[in-house]
């Protein structure tokens, strides 16, 4: 279970991005968080591990032995210890390129074994070959011993996910790990991340309103750092407005905004 | 906007560097006395000298051989143990990986070094070590620390940082990101800068040999202050086969595990 209530951060320059944000998040739900670009999503999702601490506000989550900890407050060390517990898949591209796959997805463990073992890279046989069952469950376990940096990027993403599953975590986050797919890659990564709900709660950042629809089981809108829906995954076309219409508009303008003074810059490079 | 108005415009950022080069080029020329006729007197001269050194004294190549070998370990020594230190500073230097004073001071004893020029290091540990191969040896080493350790921490703070973090997001401390995330990463350009260095190494080890530390730069030295001119070409010839041949084994080495493929 994970518990967030009202994170506030401010900005140097005294934007609020995140304001007064609060949900619960229990095993079995596999929760998606909507909203337009700059509403805090991401800001939200990277409080939850640590990555960027609110100005007030608190995380509670549950780490392997059933103790609660508060993110928000604990120090470096503890958060360590937390930390070892908690998937996390990025927006795409964040493995070690030039490391193999196999090796990528032992570093989902370098927190619970010791930094001198860790230096030689002395993982045991047993964690290989957990490593490998891992990777066997995204299908690319015949893809060990490849370089990362070989892959496509949906088969990138699934080394992220069985690097998330190598730590066998009690909290799994996912970070835009569909952005840059396509469709069908896409698809297939939901398929993976929603089996993994069953037994503890994901929180996703996402920006197909149609893939949460699908795939999640609770949807949460964020907009101007502030929690706006909280419930259903299958919005209608009026919530989705609601939740996205302001940002085309700004965006429209934007580009109007934009063309005369682009035209001006090029006119003074001649 | 007529077209003679625009050719003008573009010819003036081509004209007015040339011409304003030229100016301070000649300026300077005149302050520290340069003319082309003792450009060509000096030449001359120096052909003759040239031609006056030749043949080469075979017999003495045989002696020049250990010179050459320990100038070569000295640079090889001075190129590990500089490239050791560099990595240490360049990741004390990186911004994504060090805390702001470390990377402050850090930075600044790394371009501290680089504003000291190798002789004088090693004129300085003359003084400390006494003449011979070990001072070589560490002012080769502190040598390497202005270059790749700057190199390298530039390479390490263009790494994606989505990386390090995703590294971090596990519970992994600063020594297991730099062991997974940032070692794998930098290992093509470390060894690149490593090689490029290695050459640069070997001309100095030439260089230093003939202040002190030994080595085929010595034995240069010595003949030409004994006159043996057949002698020094001798020595000359064997530094070139020496330079030559450690930028062709580099070029070849630097294929191998830097090259294209290896960075992917």
């Amino acid at each position: 279970m994970i518990e967030v209530k009202d994170l506030t951060k401010t900005l140097p320059n005294g934007r609020k991005v995140l304001d007064g944000i609060s949900f619960k998040v229990k095993k079995g739900e596999f929760v998606g968080i909507l909203g337009p670009s700059g509403a805090g999503k991401t800001l939200t999702l990277r409080c939850l591990n640590g990555l960027l601490k609110p100005d007030s506000g608190s995380v509670i989550v549950q780490d392997g032995n059933g103790e609660k900890h508060d993110i928000c407050k604990i120090g470096k060390r503890e958060l360590r210890q937390v930390r070892q517990r908690i998937g996390v898949i990025f927006q795409g591209y964040h493995l070690v390129k030039r490391l193999s796959v196999l090796e990528n997805v032992m570093i989902g463990r370098v927190g619970q074994i010791n930094t001198l073992r860790s230096l030689f890279y002395g993982f045991t046989d047993e964690e290989a070959e957990e490593a490998v069952k891992a990777l066997d469950k995204v299908k690319i376990a015949h893809m060990a011993g490849n370089r990362t940096g070989s892959l496509s990027g949906g088969e990138m993403q699934r080394v992220a996910i069985a690097r998330a599953i190598f730590q066998s975590p009690t909290l799994l986050l996912a970070d835009e790990p569909i952005s840059n797919l396509d469709p069908s890659n896409a698809k297939t990564i939901m398929k993976l991340i929603r089996p993994l709900s069953e037994n503890i709660p994901v929180v996703g950042v996402f920006h197909q309103p149609e893939m949460t629809a699908k795939y999640c089981s609770r949807v949460i809108a964020i907009k101007e750092g502030k929690v706006i829906y909280d419930g259903d995954p299958k919005l209608s076309n009026k919530k989705l407005e609601e939740i996205y219409g302001e940002e085309l508009g700004q965006l429209d303008q934007y580009e109007y905004s934009q063309q005369p003074s682009m035209v001006e810059a090029e006119m003074r490079l001649l | 906007m007529t077209s003679s108005k625009y050719s003008f415009k573009r010819y003036r950022k081509l004209i007015i560097p040339v011409i304003s080069l030229l100016v301070v080029a000649e300026g300077a020329a005149i302050v520290c006395g340069a003319t082309f006729d003792k450009l060509f007197t000096g030449l001359t001269r120096g052909f003759s000298f040239l031609a006056y050194m030749f043949p080469p004294q075979w017999n003495a190549f045989s002696e020049m051989v250990e010179p050459a070998l320990q100038t070569i370990l000295i640079a090889f020594l001075g190129t590990i143990f500089g490239t050791i230190m560099s990595v240490f500073f360049a990741i004390l230097a990186a911004s994504n990986i060090s805390n702001k004073w470390v990377r402050f001071i850090a930075r600044f004893l790394i371009g501290l070094e680089r504003s000291v020029p190798e002789i004088v290091i090693i004129l300085l540990l003359i003084a400390a070590f006494g003449l011979g191969a070990m001072s070589g040896v560490v002012a080769l080493a502190l040598g390497c620390i202005g270059m790749i350790g700057k190199l390298l921490a530039d390479t390490i703070e263009e790494l994606d940082s989505t990386m390090l973090e995703s590294i971090e997001s596990v519970g992994a401390n600063k020594f297991q990101v730099i062991n997974f995330g940032i070692m794998p990463q930098i290992m093509p350009n470390l060894i690149s800068y490593t090689l490029f260095r290695f050459e640069i190494n070997i001309r100095l080890s030439v260089l230093l040999g003939a202040v002190g530390a030994g080595g085929i730069g010595y034995e240069l030295d010595y003949s030409f202050s004994m006159l043996q001119y057949h002698r020094a070409l001798t020595a000359v010839i064997v530094i070139m086969i020496m330079v030559f041949g450690t930028e062709q084994l580099s070029s070849v080495l630097r294929k191998k595990f830097a090259g294209e493929g290896v960075l992917k």
